[in-house]
């Protein structure tokens, strides 16, 4: 059926009065002045370069430009999110993970920690405290064998 | 020098003696703006055939041809390459003209370039002229307009078929690429439009 349209369309094109053919072609020799033609190349490339400096591709534009899978086949394009999404992720745990291993102040029991000034954080050695006795009580035991609290009120009574 | 050259006859050689369309616009992508001074160089004449074809008016043709590039150049970065580069930038000339007609609502007079002297040592144009026809008497003048009252009859859609096959030699697939039809449409529309142009002239015929 549609090769029987077809080739009707054919003979109907074939039909064409070879006048009007003719005729159609000698519009080809109608020529535009030069000098307005090459006035007008000129407004356009004066156009696209205002243009040019004008415009501030936008951020779709430039990720458009240099990668052009990404938009033209999406599902990938999304894949490639996870797999960056993913790795990240990883980059996130793995760097927590040494910093909890790497950094904190340590010092040895005579040492504190200072500012060296060449940028590095040392120990130093400082005044460390004195060392007390084992036996040291800060607060005297109650003494008189009277182990009764008396009431505040009551002291004046007495 | 004739203007219209043949559609298919003339993409290879300008490939040939430089970049390839493909080439040129992946640099004009990157911001190279000669690379698009090329592309206007390769299909201005083409461009400017289509425009004022389609409205019989050089001014019109000028405006809508530097309409065509600007807006070529700033869709650039969303060319994907799906079709060539000359069927895109024709697609865009036919609907910035058949959008420039409809605002512009009216006709506008006509405002002709001149046919070219060589057009007298055509073969055609000999033979129309001093044998029986009716356009013997014609001069060369009465012809042009006649000719494009003729072609400025037809409505929108059935001259861009005419203009395009007819006068610029683009074969009935790239112009059902351009104008979004199938290839039976541009043929159906072809003869219409050709019907049409037949009695407008048939004084002549």
């Amino acid at each position: 059926m549609t090769d029987n349209n077809n080739s009707m369309e054919m003979m109907e094109e074939d039909q064409v009065d070879p006048l009007l053919r003719q005729l159609l072609l000698l519009k080809r020799y109608e020529t535009p002045v030069a000098s307005r033609i090459t006035k007008n190349k000129q407004n356009i490339m004066r156009k696209v370069r205002e243009i040019s400096h004008r415009k501030h591709w936008n951020l779709g534009d430039l990720l458009e430009m240099n990668i052009p899978w990404f938009f033209a086949e999406p599902r990938y394009g999304i894949a490639a999110l996870f797999i960056v999404f993913g790795g990240l992720q990883f980059l996130g745990i793995s760097s927590q993970k040494h910093a909890t291993g790497k950094t904190g102040i340590y010092t040895s029991d005579n040492s504190i920690a200072a500012y060296d000034s060449s940028g590095g954080i040392t120990a130093t050695n400082s005044i460390s405290y004195p060392q007390l006795p084992n036996n040291l009580e800060l607060f005297a035991l109650p003494s008189g064998g009277d182990g009764s609290i008396i009431p505040a009120g009551r002291l004046e009574e007495r | 020098m004739v203007r219209d050259a043949n559609f298919n006859d003339e993409a290879p050689q300008a490939e040939d003696v430089g970049p390839s369309d493909v080439d040129l616009v992946i640099q004009a992508q990157k911001g190279d703006v000669h690379a698009f001074d090329e592309l206007v160089e390769r299909y201005h004449g083409r461009i400017y055939g289509l425009t004022y074809n389609m409205t019989s008016n050089r001014e019109d043709a000028e405006d809508l041809t530097q309409e065509v590039f600007v807006k070529a150049y700033e869709a650039l970065p969303r060319f994907k390459g799906k079709s060539s580069f000359y069927t895109w930038l024709y697609r865009i000339a036919v609907n910035k003209t058949i959008n420039y007609r409809k605002k512009r609502n009216r006709k506008r007079a006509l405002s002709l370039d001149q046919f070219d002297q060589e057009i007298k040592t055509d073969e055609v144009y000999h033979d129309l002229t001093t044998k029986g026809s009716p356009l013997r008497n014609l001069s060369l003048s009465e012809l042009q307009i006649k000719l494009n009252e003729a072609l400025q009859s037809l409505s929108e859609k059935h001259r861009t078929v005419v203009v395009m096959h007819d006068m610029q030699g683009i074969p009935h697939e790239e112009i059902a690429k351009v104008v979004g039809a199938s290839v039976g449409t541009v043929r159906s529309r072809l003869f219409y439009a050709r019907r049409q142009m037949q009695a407008e002239l048939a004084e002549f015929m």
